[in-house]
C-alpha cells in the first residue's frame, strides 16, 4: 500500500468519523439496549428487573394477540404496498402523458403525502363517520359501518394509508418517467411497437428499479405503520387493527412492560431488517440499467 | 425505537439545565391541559396566587392533548428523574401508579384533619394507596344518562331506570317517530379506555366488578359475562346502533347533540354543548341517572377527572402544596366551573346560588356524582385497562363468547401480574 492511498483511507476514515459516532450513538447503541432489555422482566417504576432469558419471547410464541397483531401487520403490509405500488404507477404514467393540469396534479399529490399521517388519520375518521361522514352520506346514510365493524377496519384503515402514502410512489416513478429518452420512444414506433407493447417492453422495464425503491421504502414504513392506526381505530374493534408497533407502544408505554414491549420491539426489528435485506439483494447491479 | 431515542434525547436535554437560581424569586412549574376556548380560568388563578406569594412565580405549561400522550409525558419524565414541574394535574386513574412508583410526594403528613371532608368520598378513594393520599381532587366526571326530554314527555315516558325499560321506550319511539335515521341508546365501545369505563358501569348494575378488594380479576365471573353478554345484546338488537363498537365520546355525543337518538352515555360536559345557542336539541335534553338491571342495584356512573399531585422531586415541596391546595381551593374551583365546563369536586358548590345560576344542571349533577363509583383503584390499572379492552371490544362485535373473553383477559392479566411480583 503506498503512502498516498494510506493516506487517502485515513482521510475517508476521518470524514467518515462524525457519521458513525452519530450513528452508533442513536442507533446501535439503544438497538442493543432494546435486545438487552427484552431478556428481562422489567418494569422499573415498580422495581422490577431481573433477568428472564428467552421468557418474554416463549410467551410472545403463545400470545394470541401477538400473533393477531402480527397477521394484521403482514396484512396491512402486503395490502397496502401492492395497492399504492400499482395505483402510483399507474397516476405516473397518467401524469406523464398529461399536458393540462398537470403541475395542479402534481400539487394535489405533494399535499397528500405532505399531511402528517396524525393529520389523515383524523381526516379519514370525519370521512368514515358513520352517520355524517361523506362517504357514507354519498352512499346513502348507515350504509357502511366502516371502523366499528371486524371485517371492514382493516380495509378502511389501508385506504387511508393508500391515499397518503400512494403520492410518494407516484411522484417517484413520475419522476422516472421524465428521465427516459424520447429517442427510445422514437425507435420502439420505428420498430412498429403499440402502444401495450411500448408500454411492456420499454416504460416499465425501465422503471423496474425505481418501482423496486419505492417497494422498500413503502415495505419498511408499513411495517413499522403506527399513527394511523392508532388514531383512526386505536387498534380496535376487537384488536383487529393493532399493528406490532401499536401493541409494542401500549406494552411499553401504557403497561409499562419495558422487557416485554422490547421483545415485540425486537421482532419488529428483526422483520424491518430481515425485508430491507431481502429487497438490497433484489437492487444489487446486475446487468447495466439504462 | 424511536421512543426509546426520545427518551435518550430528554434525558440529555434534561440533564443540561438545572443551574441554581436558588436566590431570585422561586419558580413554581404547574402542568395542566389547557382548558379550550376563551375563557380557561387557570392562567388567572395563577396571578392570584403570585400575588399571595411575592417572592413566588408560576408558570403553567401545557400537556399534551389526549390522555395517552400526557401519560407517556410524565413516564418518560419522572422516570429520567429530573421532570422540571413542581405540580401536576394527574388523571385519576393514574394516582396510584405514580404513587407507587414513588413520583409523588405523600400528602398525608400536611392534611388538617378534615381537610378532605368536602370532597366527594369516591375522589378521595381514587387518591389514596395503602392509606396514604397522594394527590389532592381537582375536577370531576361522572358517567349518566342524557335523554330527549321532549321525545319521552310526547310518549308520556319517565326516564327509564332499568335497561329493560330503556330498550322499550327505544321501541316505542322509534315506531312512533319512523324515522330511520334516529338511533336508541348510544353509548362508547371504541377499543379505548372509555369501553372499559361503559363495560365496568354494567358489571355494577349487575352487582359485580372487575377487580375483588383481595386483587381477584373477575370475581364473579358469570355475573361479568352476563353483563358483556347483554351490553353486545343492545348491539345485536338495534336498541344501540351498530357503529356503537366504533363510538368514543364525541362520536356519540355528537350525533345525540344533531338530534339522531334517544338516549346518550356520556359525561357532564356535553351539556353545555346540547345547550349552546346553536344546538338542535337545546331545551329538549334531560339527564338522569344510568339504568340498572331488573332487581338488581340502582345504575351508578363510573367517575372520573383530575386530581394534582406533587412531584417528589419537587426543591420547594411546601409552595408547590400551598399551590395544589389553592387551586384546589372552594374558590379556585368555583373559578373553574364558571369559566369552564368542569365540574368541581367540592359537593358545597353544586348548591352554590351563583354558580348554580350559570350551571343550572349542577344540584340534579350533585346526587349522580355522590353515587357514582371509582374505576378499580390499583396501581396496575392501565395494564388491565389494555389488557381487557380488546377482549371486550371483542365480545361487542360478536367475535367472541363473553365467558372466553373474560378467560383470555384472566389468563393474560395473571401472567404479567405474576412477573411483577
Amino acid at each position: 500500500m503506498t503512502g498516498r492511498t494510506r493516506a487517502a483511507r485515513r482521510q475517508a476514515l476521518l470524514l467518515l468519523a462524525p457519521t458513525l459516532v452519530a450513528l452508533t450513538a442513536l442507533t446501535v447503541y439503544p438497538g442493543c439496549w432494546v435486545v438487552w432489555l427484552s431478556l428481562q422482566h422489567r418494569v422499573p417504576i415498580f422495581g422490577v428487573a431481573r433477568f428472564a432469558g428467552l421468557d418474554n419471547f416463549a410467551f410472545l410464541a403463545v400470545d394470541p394477540r401477538f400473533w393477531s397483531a402480527a397477521r394484521t401487520t403482514a396484512a396491512f403490509t402486503a395490502l397496502s404496498v401492492a395497492l399504492e405500488l400499482l395505483l402510483g404507477v399507474a397516476v405516473a404514467l397518467a401524469l406523464a402523458r398529461q399536458e393540462r393540469g398537470r403541475r395542479l396534479g402534481l400539487s394535489l399529490l405533494l399535499l397528500a403525502w405532505a399531511m402528517p399521517s396524525v393529520v389523515t388519520a383524523k381526516l379519514y375518521e370525519w370521512l368514515y363517520h358513520p352517520t355524517a361522514g361523506l362517504i357514507n352520506v354519498l352512499l346513502g346514510a348507515h350504509a357502511i359501518n366502516w371502523l366499528g365493524d371486524p371485517r371492514l377496519a382493516l380495509p378502511a384503515v389501508i385506504l387511508a394509508d393508500v391515499w397518503r402514502s400512494m403520492p410518494f410512489v407516484a411522484l417517484l416513478c413520475y419522476a422516472r418517467l421524465r428521465t427516459i429518452p424520447a429517442e427510445l420512444y422514437e425507435a420502439a414506433q420505428v420498430d412498429g411497437a403499440g402502444r401495450l407493447a411500448t408500454l411492456g417492453r420499454v416504460t416499465l422495464p425501465l422503471l423496474g428499479r425505481i418501482v423496486l425503491l419505492a417497494l422498500l421504502f413503502r415495505t419498511l414504513d408499513a411495517l413499522r405503520a403506527f399513527d394511523i392506526m392508532f388514531v383512526l381505530t386505536g387498534g380496535g374493534p376487537a384488536g383487529t387493527t393493532e399493528t406490532l408497533t401499536v401493541y409494542a407502544y401500549r406494552s411499553l408505554f401504557q403497561m409499562l412492560q419495558l422487557g416485554f414491549g422490547s421483545a415485540i420491539s425486537v421482532v419488529v426489528f428483526a422483520l424491518v431488517m430481515g425485508a430491507a435485506w431481502a429487497y438490497l439483494r433484489l437492487l444489487r447491479p446486475r446487468a447495466v440499467v439504462a | 425505537m424511536r421512543r426509546l431515542l426520545l427518551v435518550l434525547w430528554v434525558a440529555v436535554l434534561s440533564g443540561c439545565g438545572g443551574s441554581a437560581l436558588e436566590r431570585g424569586p422561586v419558580t413554581l412549574v404547574f402542568k395542566y391541559a389547557r382548558i379550550l376556548g376563551p375563557a380557561d380560568p387557570v392562567p388567572e388563578l395563577l396571578r392570584e396566587f403570585e400575588a399571595a406569594h411575592p417572592n413566588v412565580r408560576v408558570r403553567g405549561e401545557a400537556l399534551p392533548w389526549t390522555s395517552d400522550e400526557q401519560h407517556q409525558f410524565y413516564v418518560i419524565n419522572l422516570e429520567g428523574r429530573s421532570p422540571g414541574f413542581d405540580v401536576m394535574m394527574l388523571d385519576v386513574i393514574w394516582v396510584p401508579e405514580f404513587a407507587r412508583a414513588g413520583w409523588l410526594l405523600d400528602l398525608t403528613p400536611g392534611l388538617h384533619p378534615g381537610e378532605l371532608a368536602p370532597y366527594f368520598p369516591s375522589t378521595v378513594e381514587a387518591a389514596t394507596d395503602h392509606g396514604r393520599v397522594w394527590a389532592l381532587p381537582w375536577n370531576m366526571n361522572v358517567g349518566l344518562l342524557y335523554y330527549r326530554a321532549d321525545l319521552l314527555g310526547k310518549y308520556g315516558l319517565a326516564p327509564p331506570e332499568t335497561f329493560d325499560e330503556l330498550a322499550r321506550q327505544v321501541v316505542r319511539i322509534r315506531a312512533g317517530e319512523r324515522d330511520p335515521a334516529l338511533d336508541g341508546y348510544l353509548w362508547q365501545a371504541k377499543q379505548y379506555e372509555g369501553l372499559v369505563v361503559n363495560v365496568l358501569e354494567a358489571f355494577w348494575a349487575n352487582g359485580t366488578r372487575l377487580l375483588a378488594d383481595d386483587g381477584t380479576l373477575f370475581p364473579e365471573p358469570g355475573r361479568a359475562a352476563e353483563a358483556l353478554g347483554f351490553l353486545r345484546g343492545l348491539i345485536a338488537s338495534g336498541v344501540s346502533p351498530a357503529w356503537t363498537p366504533a363510538a368514543d365520546e364525541e362520536l356519540s355525543r355528537r350525533a345525540f347533540g344533531d338530534g339522531r337518538a334517544v338516549f346518550l352515555r356520556n359525561w357532564p360536559y356535553a351539556m353545555d354543548l346540547f345547550q349552546a345557542r346553536d344546538s338542535p336539541v337545546r331545551g329538549r335534553v334531560g339527564i338522569a341517572p344510568l339504568p340498572g338491571f331488573a332487581g338488581g342495584p340502582r345504575g351508578a356512573g363510573s367517575t372520573g377527572g383530575a386530581h394534582l399531585g406533587v412531584s417528589r422531586r419537587s426543591r420547594h415541596p411546601e409552595l408547590a402544596v400551598d399551590l395544589a391546595r389553592f387551586l384546589t381551593s372552594e374558590r379556585a374551583q368555583k373559578a373553574i366551573a364558571l369559566g369552564a365546563a368542569l365540574s368541581p369536586t367540592r359537593e358545597v358548590l353544586y348548591h352554590d346560588p351563583g354558580l348554580v345560576r350559570s350551571r343550572p344542571e349542577l344540584p340534579a349533577l350533585h346526587a349522580l356524582m355522590r353515587a357514582g363509583r371509582s374505576r378499580p383503584v390499583t396501581p396496575y390499572y392501565l395494564l388491565l385497562s389494555s389488557t381487557v379492552q380488546p377482549e371486550f371490544s371483542a365480545v361487542l362485535v360478536g367475535l367472541k363468547a363473553p365467558a372466553r373473553a373474560i378467560g383470555d383477559a384472566r389468563l393474560r392479566l395473571s401472567h404479567f401480574l405474576d412477573a411483577l411480583r
